[in-house]
């Protein structure tokens, strides 16, 4: 026991004097240690995000397509619509005994870039993402009067538009348009809260008003004469002929698979029903490779600085002769030199993972909210999963299998040295 | 403390070399040694031209190297018999060892070189009284080290202060053999003398045996024994 005190109290000692060579290598391990873990950390993060960027939602209802087209176009508003699905499908829907609540939802139209969502309060309400998050407001209110518009945080943020300016929207996706819809502005009723997912990327506008903006516009572009002004749209009616798709959340999840066959042989017309939980794992398993590269290059980079560690150790050791020829002439092993390499190693690797859990989590911490607000990703701080924790277990080992090789090589000198650092004479 | 014992015959020497012979790895040239005997509590000088390989004899007393030949009984025990591990525990309880210079662990402190011979050994510091600390601190006072110098980097002292701290590492916890090589070569003559006299009064109230090697055929006369290493022609 006193041996094991005597080489801790050693190698302390030891550490302690050649502090400010040894500090810069602590750090430069410390730095590709916070680097290695914070990917691992954040992929896991992104992951967890990116899958949770729909939840509650049993079922997503669109025209036939393929489960990720629909996925893209519903939740990530990528790409378009194949085909419309009739108001009645989404009337007859909603009323069904085993749904719960039925978002309806049409696409088509954009503002500067942004997509226009058009839909009802039900959005507001039942919408859900993360963990079980709701939306909510962050300015203003939903919209109530026809013609107003809820901005996403992103879309609030990067334009600059307070509650009540007036904006236009254009006909059709895209970033610039040549048709707009000039004649109906709209206000800005209100703004939502940052969520991290496609939601922030978009305007909401009532289904009312979609459908008012679009009269005369039945050949693609503005007919005149035909088109409605604010005055003439105020007073009547807009009940949809047809919409994009409905989000649906059901009375019991059991039911989830019965409905999603009954849709997929909906007799009125070819409709898909997806799974988006299952849906999204799948487009995450397509773009998850480019995630496994980056840990595979931060594993390199943990490689090098280690490479670095055992560089500067064997040149210390090469300094270390003539205390090594004390240690040795006043009785010590060379089992307990050898022991005091390893251990001065490992504590600097010990040293480096503490130092990088203490960045990374100061980190996280520190920048999750301006990562949210900023940019729009969810990171949040929390426990170590086990995978985790041998990630950063498996530097100070790789740091004591190294050292290895300066008190291997000790241990082969030392049958060389006699009295005296010069080895004889 | 212990003072000086009557001679007892019957005690096995401290140091008795037969035929000792040892070879450099990759040289052809062998170095050989004559016989020693040296009974316990008697110092030895031993000095010779360069070359002729006292540090060597020095290694082979200590047991860190091994002769090619011939055998080296320390107080009765065949240094050849014992494995690696157990010459170090042997020379941990029983060698005392100052170098020429560099003799000090750079990141302990005075005191803290002092008393690593008992972290090593138990009966070193068993036979430190009463503690290896109050020990270290009276062997530093004997060898006038000022106290302000105890508790500080051992880098910040002279060589003379750092040779005296080595031999009070050497003295401590009372093993029966120091072994100095060449430990006042980077002194001066006054401090030279004064070293000698420390260590070897220190030595004699512990009834401790001195190997000593030196040029300096001058110190000789203070010695029991000496022993002059040849080149061979």
């Amino acid at each position: 026991m006193s041996r094991v005190r005597l080489a801790l109290s050693l190698a302390t000692a030891s550490l302690w004097y050649r502090r400010k060579v040894l500090a810069l290598v602590c750090l430069t391990l410390t730095l590709s240690v916070t680097l290695l873990f914070g990917i691992q950390y954040l992929r896991t993060e992104i992951r967890q995000s990116f899958t949770s960027t729909i939840t509650g939602t049993d079922l997503i209802v669109g025209a036939r397509s393929g489960q990720l087209n629909l996925l893209l176009y519903t939740v990530f508003h990528i790409g378009d619509a194949t085909n419309n699905i009739r108001w009645e499908t989404y009337q007859s829907l909603a009323q069904d005994q085993r749904v719960d609540w039925a978002i309806p939802v049409s696409l088509g139209d954009s503002y500067r870039g942004y997509r226009v969502v058009s839909t009802n309060d039900q959005f507001l309400e039942r919408f859900q993402y993360g963990n079980d998050n709701s939306l909510n407001l962050a300015q203003g209110e939903w919209f109530g009067e026809r013609f107003d518009v809820v901005l996403g945080s992103g879309v609030a943020k990067e334009l600059d538009h307070q509650v009540g300016d007036q904006i236009v929207l254009s006909h059709g996706g895209g970033r610039t348009s040549f048709s707009n819809h000039t004649d109906l502005p709209f206000r800005v009723s209100g703004a939502l809260a940052a969520t991290g997912t496609p939601v922030d990327q978009a305007v909401y506008i009532s289904l009312d008003a979609m459908e008012a903006m679009h009269v005369g516009w039945e050949s693609g572009v503005a007919i005149p004469g035909r088109t409605l002004s604010a005055d003439t749209a105020k007073d009547r009616s807009f009940t949809p002929d047809a919409i994009t798709a409905v989000f649906i959340g059901l009375q019991n999840p059991i039911q989830t698979f019965q409905l999603q066959r009954e849709l997929n042989q909906f007799q009125p017309e070819p409709l898909s029903a997806i799974l988006p939980g299952v849906a999204l794992s799948e487009l995450w398993r397509m773009m998850g490779q480019f995630e496994k590269a980056l840990l595979g290059i931060s594993v390199f980079v943990v490689a090098t600085s280690l490479t670095g560690l055992i560089a500067v150790l064997l040149t210390i050791q090469a300094q270390r002769q003539r205390e090594v020829a004390v240690l040795r002439a006043v009785g010590a092993s060379s089992g307990l030199i050898a022991s005091l390499y390893s251990l001065e190693c490992t504590v600097l690797a010990l040293a480096a993972s503490g130092l990088a859990l203490f960045v990374g989590a100061g980190a996280v911490a520190g920048l999750s909210p301006w990562l949210l607000s900023q940019y729009g990703i969810q990171i949040s701080l929390r426990a170590l999963s086990a995978n985790e924790w041998l990630l950063l277990a498996s530097v100070p080992v790789a740091a004591l299998l190294i050292s290895l090789l300066p008190a291997w090589s000790h241990w082969r000198q030392n049958r060389k040295q006699g009295f005296g650092s010069d080895g004889g004479g | 403390m212990s003072t000086r014992t009557a001679h007892n015959p019957s005690a096995p020497p401290a140091i008795e070399t037969r035929q000792l012979r040892f070879r450099w790895p990759g040289q052809s040239r062998t170095l050989s040694f004559p016989n020693i005997q040296l009974q316990q509590g008697e110092h030895l000088f031993l000095h010779g031209p360069s070359g002729t390989g006292k540090s060597t004899l020095l290694s082979m007393l200590s047991g860190m190297m091994v002769p090619e030949s011939g055998t080296v009984d320390i107080l009765g025990q065949s240094l050849g018999t014992l494995k690696a591990s157990s010459r170090d525990r042997f020379r941990a309880d029983h060698l005392g060892v100052i170098f020429q210079q560099f003799n000090l662990v750079p990141y302990l402190s005075a005191l803290a070189n002092v008393i690593l011979p008992c972290q090593l050994s138990v009966s070193r510091r068993t036979k430190a009284k009463p503690d290896a600390r109050a020990a270290g601190v009276e062997l530093l006072g004997q060898l006038a080290i000022p106290e302000y110098l105890w508790h500080r980097n051992v880098t910040d002292m002279s060589i003379g202060q750092q040779q005296r701290v080595a031999a009070a590492r050497a003295l401590i916890g009372a093993p029966e053999i120091i072994l100095a090589d060449e430990p006042t070569s980077a002194l001066d003559t006054d401090n030279r003398d004064r070293f000698l006299d420390l260590l070897l009064t220190l030595a004699d109230q512990r009834h401790c045996s001195v190997v000593f090697v030196s040029h300096d055929q001058s110190l000789a006369r203070h010695f029991h024994q000496q022993l002059a290493l040849e080149n061979e022609a």
